[in-house]
């Protein structure tokens, strides 16, 4: 570890750390552009110049590697002038057009300008043009406009360093350069959105949320991505009940910086809600479903379960929230008295993240939460039984991409009454009996494991609408049928009820860090914990007041 | 192109020899004598890489690319055996020559190349290089031939190659083309470049001597400098002491004497000849004309007016001491009929054109500095353009960029500016749009202050 100064600040860095890590553990809050913290270093866009003791020129700092003793100055007057200079020279060429640009909001060089931009410009120059580079797209997710370009390189580095496909390159020379893909090639890899996550400007913006949305009306919630079972943390972002995007947050242990572009555009898929109240079909056989209320549905599943208890069946999904499944067996086993659920996960298309602890990692459960699901008490089969039983209770709907075949719905069709939980239709509705309409993702709340048996939690984005529950609450108020369990329940209450009897949950906390993980916003300050840095607890941190809004980090 | 010399001339003394690029005609003038004085006490143990590097640390051979770094100390900074391990040392030849005004290697190259194969030899022995390579300027396609055939050669009559004449000494030389960028004559560019990438400037440290080509001690040493490293081994440090005009300055130097002289070419000469006797060299200003501006080292150094440069000796130091640089020692002479704005302006063209992009300060100022000159000399300047372009320069400067080709870029236009005010003024005078005015700099700053003032500015 070295002792660093920053300003008459004290903090303790690793010795691999460089000045500008060193300044953001100290809380000075240094604007840069191409560093970013599991990138390498180019040290190209001269932001984050500083001074340092003992070395007579101006110093970028993410290029200056930290030895104990060193004295850092971030706000002399040296230090401020060359990041005025920096920022002019950027802003000579960049278009002035933020009210129509999609990034603005979340742009880095925005924040910055505010930061530590002049107040005016002093070129009268005319600006510099990329006719056919400019709102073209690159790939199949990702939008490329130079004219914004700060030349920052690091989508560059992304491609080349951690997805190692290394599609994009600098083309020309000077001021001229621009970044585009190799010719006859697209941005198209499996993290490709990523390439706009690291621009900081708004050269690089994704196809499927360009000008949906300015960014500062979104409301952002943790939550963890149900593409497969890898559960890469997200921020939902959201607004008047639709979801716009999905950013990842930052999990060290799990997906980094970084998410799958198929886990990313699920997001529009959250949108869909074919079900907005249960239906029912009372006689059987043709009849069409009728939309009913809560009551008359929950009351018509108790009656068909209780004709013939016995001859009932239970199918969970590794798409439930442990919470949810933990309902359910305990619902089977205590109330129904039909023994455990049963539940079955698709296998494949493998997905892949990478972090900088484990380098690889691979989901292929299409599903986030098988390993939640079986501490919780549902069985794993690889194919589920074909008996005819007298009661079928699918929760829910979409556990497997079979639910769309008409030849497996025909097998579960064989028992006499069908019910299921659903949000989106498929064949599987379409034979449903009783349909109890449910929230998507963004609907619930409760925890997943992951790939890794790590515990981690998801909030509620988006309230439902009125008469669609979530998962646990049609489960609760199903249990409350055989005074199982209180409808007033929520999430957390039902976790702490759990923790005991599920392996590992013991000693979890619900509001814990572990669960919780970062926020969707990091401040400079706290990205010290993401960036592994030990902060002196003797050494009281400091954050400079800043005009800059706060930024994703990084 | 060679002129006469003061002296008889030892860089230059092939040139214009019938077939001087040939092995044989060089080998009859005595070439590659000491390559094998040196193979052969090899084994005898009468000749060590040591010796060598301490003959030429000891001669005072300063970098002729442009920094005037000791050769010497440059080779010492390369890790010791223990230090480094398995990892292999490269030697490479910096032949992209591209600095506006200079033109030395290229005749070396074009003209006498088994000379600087032989100072690259003697370069390798020192430093324990088992694999050499020149890095030739894309543009420079005849010398890239030449270079070529001459290493073919010199690896047909064993000079090059495993074993060589017997000694246990393997080195093999590569001839590498760059694509055309003057920032590959910087170093660490171009080992970027010839390792393959973008001809990008690296962050240092870890300066090449440690961490060179492909992460290995590499050694970059200029054409001219390692021609002298042959003649050093072949004729002793204090012989080439004994050619400079002063301690710090020593051996012969090639000046490249181009623009309005009336014989402009490559002269060699000691290193820290007066100015005047360069110029006498090159036959004196063309027709007899009042001298204006020299730019002393290629167009990166700044420009000196003919009072400033009178009596200055043409070295590192005195040209340093003239508040200028010695740079490539390409000498641009400029007499009275010279327009200084559009001089600087066609300079600022070549550096807006040649920057690498890497770096928001050069990326950005380079075309904003020649925006403003083009419009300056088109008639359409500003009173406040000539403080506006002062000010971006200096924010362009002095660590502001990795490497220091910002600094080259703004050498001219700064001494421009300032020595020749008067000429850039007499423009914005005539200037067709002189009501297209803008807040005046020194507003601007205020106003800056009154935002910190306010508590706006963080």
């Amino acid at each position: 570890m070295a002792k660093v100064t920053v300003d008459g600040r004290v903090v303790e860095v690793p010795n691999d750390a460089n000045a500008l890590e060193a300044c953001r553990a100290a809380g000075v809050d240094v604007p840069h552009f191409c560093y970013h913290p599991r990138l390498s270093i180019v040290g190209q866009c001269r932001m984050c110049m500083v001074e340092v003791e003992g070395v007579p020129k101006i110093q970028a700092s993410c290029t200056v590697p930290v030895r104990d003793g060193m004295v850092i100055k971030a706000s002399t007057e040296k230090a401020l002038a060359a990041r005025n200079a920096t920022m002019e020279f950027l802003l000579i060429n960049h278009p002035l057009d933020c009210p129509i640009c999609d990034q603005a909001g979340e742009c880095k060089l925005q924040d910055n300008a505010f930061a530590a931009g002049l107040p005016v410009s002093r070129t009268s120059e005319p600006r510099r043009q990329f006719p056919g580079y400019d709102r073209t797209p690159i790939g199949p997710h990702v939008i490329a406009d130079m004219t914004r370009c700060i030349q920052c390189t690091r989508c560059i580095r992304f491609c080349e360093e951690i997805t190692e496909t290394g599609e994009l390159t600098f083309i020309e020379r000077g001021g001229h350069t621009i970044v585009w893909t190799h010719e006859g090639k697209a941005l198209d890899n499996d993290l490709s959105a990523c390439a706009a996550d690291v621009c900081p400007v708004g050269a690089l913006t994704t196809r499927d949320f360009r000008f949906r949305k300015r960014v500062w009306w979104l409301d952002k919630t943790r939550s963890v991505c149900d593409g497969c079972e890898i559960g890469c943390n997200i921020s939902i972002e959201h607004r008047d009940r639709i979801v716009y995007r999905f950013l990842p947050r930052v999990a060290p242990a799990v997906n980094d910086f970084w998410m799958c572009d198929y886990g990313r555009f699920r997001s529009e898929e959250l949108n869909r809600q074919d079900f907005l109240k249960p239906e029912i079909r009372v006689a059987g056989g043709d009849a069409e479903r009728r939309q009913t209320n809560w009551g008359e549905a929950l009351d018509a599943v108790k009656a068909a379960i209780e004709k013939d208890p016995s001859k009932v069946r239970v199918i969970g999904s590794a798409f439930l929230t442990t919470e949810e499944a933990w309902l359910l067996a305990a619902l089977c086993k205590d109330s129904l008295k039909v023994g455990s659920p049963e539940f079955t996960v698709d296998i494949g298309p493998k997905r892949r993240i990478r972090n900088k602890v484990d380098g690889w990692i691979y989901g292929s459960e299409a599903a986030p939460n098988s390993r939640g699901c079986e501490a919780a008490g549902l069985t794993r089969t690889s194919s589920l039984s074909s008996s005819s039983p007298a009661v079928l209770y699918i929760s829910d709907a979409s556990f497997s991409e079979k639910c769309k075949d008409p030849a497996f719905v025909a097998g579960l069709r064989q028992a006499s009454v069908l019910i299921v939980h659903a949000r989106t239709r498929n064949a599987l509705t379409d034979a449903a009996d009783i349909v109890l309409p449910v929230a998507p993702l963004s609907g619930k709340e409760g925890t997943f494991v992951n790939a890794k048996g790590l515990v981690q939690r998801i909030d509620t984005a988006i309230v439902s609408p009125p008469v669609v529950r979530t998962d646990l609450e049609v489960l609760l108020n199903l249990g409350a049928r055989w005074n199982a369990f209180d409808t007033q329940w929520t999430a957390r209450d039902v976790f702490e009820k759990m923790q005991a009897s599920v392996a590992g949950y013991a000693g979890l906390a619900w509001d814990s860090d572990a669960l919780v993980g970062n926020p969707p916003s990091i401040s400079p300050a706290a990205a010290y914990d993401v960036l592994g840095l030990e902060r002196d607890p003797g050494v009281e941190v400091f954050s400079r007041p800043s005009v800059t809004a706060p930024d994703r980090l990084p | 192109m060679s002129g006469l010399s003061p002296a008889p001339p030892v860089l230059l003394a092939r040139i214009g020899k019938p077939n001087s690029v040939s092995l044989d005609s060089y080998v009859a003038d005595g070439g590659y004598a000491s390559w094998k004085k040196v193979l052969e006490g090899v084994k005898g143990g009468e000749w060590t890489p040591a010796k060598v590097t301490d003959m030429v640390k000891a001669s005072g051979l300063r970098g002729r690319g442009g920094a005037g770094f000791p050769c010497g100390m440059k080779w010492t900074f390369v890790p010791t055996k223990e230090k480094r391990g398995d990892k292999p040392v490269y030697l490479l030849c910096n032949a992209d020559e591209s600095e506006p005004g200079t033109f030395k290697d290229r005749l070396l190259i074009e003209k006498d190349p088994h000379q600087i194969l032989e100072g690259m030899m003697l370069a390798s022995f020192a430093l324990d290089v088992k694999h050499a390579y020149i890095y030739i300027r894309g543009e420079m396609v005849h010398g890239a031939e030449i270079l070529d055939k001459a290493v073919a050669e010199a690896h047909e009559k064993g000079f090059l190659g495993t074993d060589v004449l017997g000694s246990g000494v393997d080195l093999t030389i590569t001839v590498h083309r760059g694509a055309g960028a003057y920032i590959c004559g910087e170093e660490t560019a171009l080992i970027e470049s010839l390792e393959g990438k973008r001809g990008h400037p690296r962050i240092k440290p870890p300066f090449p001597a440690v961490s060179g080509a492909w992460g290995c001690p590499t050694v970059v040493n200029n054409v001219e400098t390692l021609s002298c490293v042959k003649h050093i081994v072949d004729r002793g440090a204090e012989w080439f002491k004994g050619v400079g005009r002063n301690e710090k300055n020593t051996g012969p130097k090639l000046y490249c004497v181009s623009g309005h002289v009336e014989k402009p070419g490559v002269y060699e000469a000691p290193t820290g000849i007066p100015w005047e006797e360069l110029l006498a060299l090159a036959g004196g200003v063309r027709g007899g004309r009042k001298l204006k501006a020299v730019i002393p080292g290629g167009s990166s150094a700044p420009m000196l007016t003919a009072a400033e440069i009178a009596g200055v000796p043409m070295d590192f130091d005195g040209l340093v001491a003239a508040k200028s640089m010695f740079g490539s020692a390409g000498i641009i002479v400029m007499d009275e009929t010279t327009d200084i704005p559009k001089a600087v302006t066609n300079i600022a063209k070549f550096y807006a054109h040649e920057s690498c992009g890497q770096c928001t300060p050069c990326r950005e100022g380079t075309p904003w500095l020649l925006k403003m000159l083009r419009r300056i000399v088109n008639g359409e300047g500003k009173k406040s353009d000539l403080d506006l372009l002062l000010q971006i320069s200096n924010q362009m400067g002095n660590g502001m960029t990795i490497c220091v080709f910002s600094d080259a870029a703004i050498a001219p236009v700064i001494s421009g500016i300032t020595k020749f005010r008067g000429e850039f003024e007499a423009y914005i005078e005539k200037s067709t749009k002189p009501e297209f005015e803008q807040k005046a700099p020194t507003d601007l700053t205020n106003e800056i202050a009154d935002r910190k003032a306010a508590g706006i500015h963080s």
